[in-house]
This record gives C-alpha cells, sequence and structure tokens, in this order.
C-alpha cells in the first residue's frame, strides 16, 4: 500500500492549504457539546477523536430543502430561472466509512437510473475523505450490513489513525489530486504503520458484536410482508420519523412550492415514508393507512427492495443512529430478525 | 432549454397555455394546453397511459394522465377533478393562463398487442380519464381492433364524464357504450343503466375468449371488478389497469410511489391484472 504519514502538525498544515486555496472543507466540529459537520474556517477546528457526528453529513450533498428552480409570475407572463450550484469545490473531511457509504447509497439512487443534475453537480464537486474508525460505538452495526470500519465504498481518500498521526491513502482519482501535495513534503508511510493500521481495525471490527444480515433474507422479507409482526412493530412506532432524518442513505424526498403566485420556488425538502400524509392521496385514499405498513416500508426498502435491485446492497449502512435516537427504542435489526423469524414460521428471532 | 448549469434540469417544466376549458361535471374539467415554445411542443411525444406532471407556480405539482391520444396531438389534454389543493387551483385557472407542463412519465397501454381483439374498457368515475387516450387511439386506427365495448360509470347522472364524446364513439360501427349510475343517482329522462359497475359488467355476460378488459377506476370498484372478472373466467393477463400512486418528482427518485418493489412512476401506471395480483397489497 501507498499513502503519507502525517504528524498532528501534518495535518494541521494539509487543512490549512486546502482552505487558503478556497476548497470548502466541511469537518466534524465540536458545538454546543454536539459533534457536527461544519463547514470550518481553521484546521484547530476540526475534530477527528472517536465517535461519530449527530447526523450524517448527507445535506452536503443532497440538503434538507433546495430550490429546483425560481418562478415570476408577471403580466407578461411566466418567466423560469433555472436552480444552480455553487461551483466552490468542497471536500467532506473526516467522514465516518458508514456515512461514506451512505453517499454511495445516495449515488445509486441519484445517479444510478434518471440522473438528478442537482445532486450530480454537488457530488461532482465533493471529495470525501473518510476517517478510519480507531473505536466502535454501542449502536454500531456496520459489520452486519456490509461494511466495515475501514470501509471503502463512497470514499476518495481514506485517513487511517496511528500512534500519533494519520496515513493517508487516496483511494481514487479524485482522492489522488486532493493527496498530490502531500509528496512534496510529507512522509510515506512505512510497511509497519499500514500492519499497525489494519491490527487497529482488526482490533475495531472485533468489538462489533452484531451477526450478519444475509443478503438471501431479502426474499424473506418480502415474503413477510402479511405477518402479524409488522402489527406488533407498528405499535411501537410513534411515525416521528428521526429514524429517517438521521439516516445516512434515506433519500426520499417532498416537492412543494415556496413562495406567493407571484414568485418563488419549487423546492424540495427531504421527507419520510413513516409519515401518514407521505402516500395520502387526494381523494383520502391511503394505501399505508396504519403505522405498521408505513414501519414494513421502511424496513423492507432497506433490506428487501433496494438490495434487490442493487446488486445484494442493503439500503442501511450500520451507523446505528436511528437506534440511538429512536425516542421508543426500536432497532431495525432486531425488526429484520424478527420479520425473517417470522417469515421461516419459526416463532423466535434468531440473535 | 431548462438546464442546470447546463444539465437538463427533468424538474423545471415547460410552460403550456390553457387554450380551452370545458366542464364535464360541477367539479371536473378538461382542459386543452398548448406549449408556448413550438420546440417543447415537438419534443413532448407521448403514448396512452402515460402520465405528466401539471403545476400552478406557487401552489404545486399534481400528477394527472394525459387524456388524449397522441393521435390528435394539436393539444395535450387533461381531465381533472378538483379535488386536492393543485387541481382546485387549477380548475380555479381561466382560458389563455400559464401552466406548468412536465412529462411524459412511465409506461403505456400495450395497444400493439391489442390488434385484431375485443376490447372492452371499464371506466369508473375520473377513472374514465386514464381510457379515453386509448379509446381514441384504437378508434382512430379502428380497423386494427375488433368490437369495442365501453363500459362507463359514475355516482350520478351528473358526475358522468364524456357525455357528448360518448354519443361520437356510440355512433361508430362496431362500438358499444354502456353507461350506468349507482342507485339513486339516477336523473329525469336517465335512459342507461343503474347500478354498480362490477355488477352491470357481470350482467352483460361477455365470454372471455380473447377480449381484453381495461379497467379503471376508484380501488373499491377494482376490487370487486376483478372478482367479477374471476368468476366469469377472465385470466389475470387479459386484463389491464392502471395504478394510481401518489406521486410527487414522476421520475423514481422521491421514494412514494412504489408498491413493494415496483415503482409505479417507472413501471406502472399501467399494469395487467397479473402483474397486481404479483405486487404486495400496498395500494
Amino acid at each position: 500500500m501507498t499513502g503519507w504519514r502525517l504528524a498532528g502538525p501534518d495535518l494541521t498544515r494539509w487543512l490549512e492549504d486546502l482552505l487558503r486555496a478556497g476548497t470548502r472543507v466541511i469537518a466534524p466540529v465540536e458545538e454546543d457539546g454536539r459533534r457536527v459537520f461544519k463547514a470550518v474556517d481553521a484546521a484547530a477546528r476540526v475534530c477527528l477523536l472517536p465517535g461519530k457526528t449527530r447526523w450524517s453529513p448527507k445535506e452536503f450533498v443532497f440538503p434538507k430543502t433546495e430550490a429546483l428552480f425560481s418562478y415570476v409570475v408577471q403580466a407578461g407572463g411566466v418567466r423560469l430561472h433555472a436552480a444552480s450550484v455553487d461551483p466552490t469545490e468542497q471536500v467532506l473531511f473526516g467522514v465516518r466509512p458508514c456515512d461514506a457509504a451512505g453517499l454511495a447509497r445516495l449515488d445509486a439512487t441519484f445517479l444510478g437510473g434518471e440522473t438528478d443534475p442537482l445532486y450530480a453537480r454537488r457530488r461532482e464537486l465533493t471529495t470525501v475523505v473518510s476517517l478510519v474508525c480507531a473505536e466502535a460505538e454501542p449502536e454500531c452495526f456496520c459489520t452486519a450490513v456490509g461494511g466495515s470500519p475501514a470501509g471503502e465504498d463512497g470514499s476518495d481518500l481514506q485517513l487511517l489513525p496511528l500512534d500519533g498521526g494519520w496515513l493517508v491513502r487516496p483511494l481514487t482519482p479524485k482522492g489522488e489530486r486532493l493527496a498530490a501535495p502531500l509528496s512534496g513534503w510529507a512522509a510515506n508511510a512505512s510497511d509497519e504503520e499500514w500492519e499497525q493500521a489494519r491490527a487497529s481495525v482488526r482490533r475495531v471490527e472485533e468489538s462489533i458484536r452484531h451477526s450478519a444480515v444475509a443478503q438471501e433474507w431479502a426474499a424473506l422479507l418480502e415474503s413477510s410482508f402479511d405477518s402479524p409482526v409488522w402489527e406488533a412493530l407498528g405499535r411501537r412506532c410513534l411515525g416521528c420519523s428521526i429514524c429517517t432524518y438521521v439516516c445516512p442513505s434515506c433519500s426520499c424526498f417532498d416537492v412543494n412550492d415556496s413562495g406567493t403566485v407571484e414568485c418563488g420556488e419549487r423546492c424540495r425538502s427531504w421527507d419520510s415514508c413513516t409519515f401518514a400524509l407521505f402516500t395520502r392521496q387526494a381523494s383520502g385514499h391511503n394505501p399505508r393507512p396504519t403505522q405498521a405498513s408505513r414501519y414494513r416500508q421502511r424496513v423492507l426498502h432497506k433490506f428487501a427492495y433496494f438490495p434487490q435491485q442493487h446488486e445484494g446492497r442493503f439500503m442501511c449502512v450500520g451507523c446505528g443512529r436511528c437506534v440511538k435516537m429512536c425516542p421508543v427504542g426500536m432497532d431495525v435489526q432486531e425488526a429484520v430478525r424478527m420479520a425473517v423469524a417470522a417469515s421461516r414460521g419459526s416463532g423466535d428471532a434468531e440473535r | 432549454m431548462p438546464s442546470v448549469d447546463g444539465e437538463r434540469n427533468p424538474f423545471q417544466p415547460n410552460l403550456v397555455r390553457i387554450a380551452s376549458a370545458h366542464d364535464e361535471t360541477p367539479d371536473v374539467q378538461t382542459l386543452q394546453l398548448e406549449f408556448l415554445d413550438p420546440e417543447a411542443a415537438r419534443q413532448f411525444r407521448w403514448e396512452p397511459g402515460q402520465f405528466a406532471e401539471y403545476s400552478v407556480f406557487g401552489v404545486g405539482e399534481s400528477v394527472l394522465t394525459v387524456a388524449n391520444s397522441p393521435t390528435r396531438a394539436q393539444h395535450v389534454e387533461c381531465t381533472l377533478r378538483a379535488i386536492g389543493k393543485v387541481t382546485r387551483a387549477i380548475g380555479a385557472l381561466s382560458v389563455g393562463q400559464v401552466l406548468g407542463l412536465r412529462g411524459p412519465y412511465g409506461n403505456c397501454f400495450p395497444v400493439a398487442q391489442w390488434r385484431e381483439r375485443n376490447l372492452v374498457f371499464v371506466g369508473g368515475g375520473i377513472g374514465m380519464a386514464a381510457l379515453r387516450a386509448p379509446l381514441q387511439f384504437v378508434l382512430d386506427k379502428r380497423a386494427d381492433y375488433g368490437e369495442i365495448l365501453v363500459l362507463n360509470g359514475a355516482r350520478s347522472v351528473a358526475d358522468l364524464v364524456y357525455k357528448d364524446e360518448m354519443n361520437e364513439w356510440q355512433a361508430v360501427d362496431g362500438v358499444r357504450v354502456v353507461r350506468t349510475v349507482d342507485p339513486g343517482g339516477e336523473a329525469e329522462g336517465w335512459d342507461g343503466e343503474v347500478g354498480l359497475i362490477p355488477s352491470i359488467f357481470e350482467r352483460l355476460g361477455l365470454a372471455p375468449d380473447g377480449r381484453v378488459v381495461i379497467v379503471c377506476g376508484p380501488p373499491v370498484m377494482l376490487h370487486y371488478m376483478f372478482l367479477a372478472l374471476e368468476k366469469m373466467g377472465f385470466t389475470p393477463d387479459q386484463v389491464v389497469t392502471t395504478l394510481e400512486s401518489k406521486m410527487k418528482c414522476g421520475l423514481g427518485l422521491c421514494g412514494r410511489c412504489n408498491i413493494g418493489r415496483s415503482f409505479v412512476c417507472r413501471e406502472g401506471p399501467v399494469y395487467t391484472w397479473a402483474q397486481v395480483r404479483s405486487l404486495p397489497e400496498d395500494s
């Protein structure tokens, strides 16, 4: 493996150079006792300690609300103005591998079929620097859904933690471009250092104690559709949708006009399949009239429908935020196992 | 050309002007729309059964079928019931006012596969709007198709759509139109049937032999129509319907129209009854 070894001051130098060159650097910062992704103006603001941010960084490529175009209606007629994306290049720095994998899931949705031009443009301007995990958190289950604390999916460049510094490992041409200045002054990483980093990853992997969600379960989950297990789960779900808002891979959106009939914007905003209004038709008919049917949609989309259309990959990256944030303690993995068990006709969920 | 930094922006609609508006019922209208940009008009090519997104700026967008056949492409037509926020706003516009229109989206009726066969169009309420384009299409290519039966019903006589056109269709050789209203919905001088569509359909006693039945209407009507068709020996692959999920983007991106694995905006809205039966009960 090739790459560079950076001590703390080296990392600062690299980041400061990027900032000076006009690149927008978006990184985890500590703010009001929470860790969140923010555009930073100084390397010292960046927090690369173990742990993940409260929200995933998906809003920097898929904003919570964005204009699709604007309109002006006057006596002379209607004028539409195309939306445009700020052309500043941005680096998502210190993204956990699960969150980078979440971006890869968004890519599958927004670039895999009909290309979403706003998303595509933002993604083009974005380089993702993932930060390999030195510790897992209790809610983490990336290894159960095909990920890893050192997962490369969705990442252009990896930062591997090492005693007193980091290893820098480019994964894509974008990552190589970002790391290019390092070749002028940074030290090459040694074989021992790569091995040290790999050993650390193995330790973290072993600390994540969740058994795998099998790809073959997709079909079993689909056939659990009419199982009473969803009624039981639906009774607990409040329909608050926090699971969707914190999810790195959830991509559903609403389209609404913001403004008056004279001028305004047509916008899209994050939406959630766990809301009752999500599918309610103008006639009042709602194909998903119960919380059970809505919770089922969320789980089946992630673990049955999406994998069957995307080479077996789950639309879940195991960050565990939904588990951690759910006000009634619902666990998506547990729901999957219960539904699979119900489908197989055995009473007990396998753990 | 609508664009995002030079790329095509599929969310940005073309502008269309209301060329004419025809009241079908107290709350249903058929609009003829003409593109402001002739190039956009040339590019908007659709097949019977496809849908589009119609919008009022400042109010929002709504999904409606393109209600006329591409064989009559002077305008894009839509038939809408003023029932939701956007359809009420469209209904309140007058001739000459401008709407947004983007599309066409979705699959279409397999009209080529219907050649030489006898066709039965069964439309309930505003569901009849989805049948108008394929009906006009087969009427315009009359020699390619067998006998045509149209069974159309509504709650009341006042709620029946396309009243004038039904008379024109009825006059075409080999076309029969049967109209019905729900019990209690008849008016003075009503000479059509009285009864719910599935029971009138059963009473017609059609033999399945190779017929194609195209059924559009509210979910409860579809449910009882499928029961009637099964009882009469029709097979699931000779029955076609459209599914009307709520949609926002029309592009397979926004994630709300799926029934199981099937995104209605991309793989639908036209499904055979056989396909509907293989989908989960999520519609």
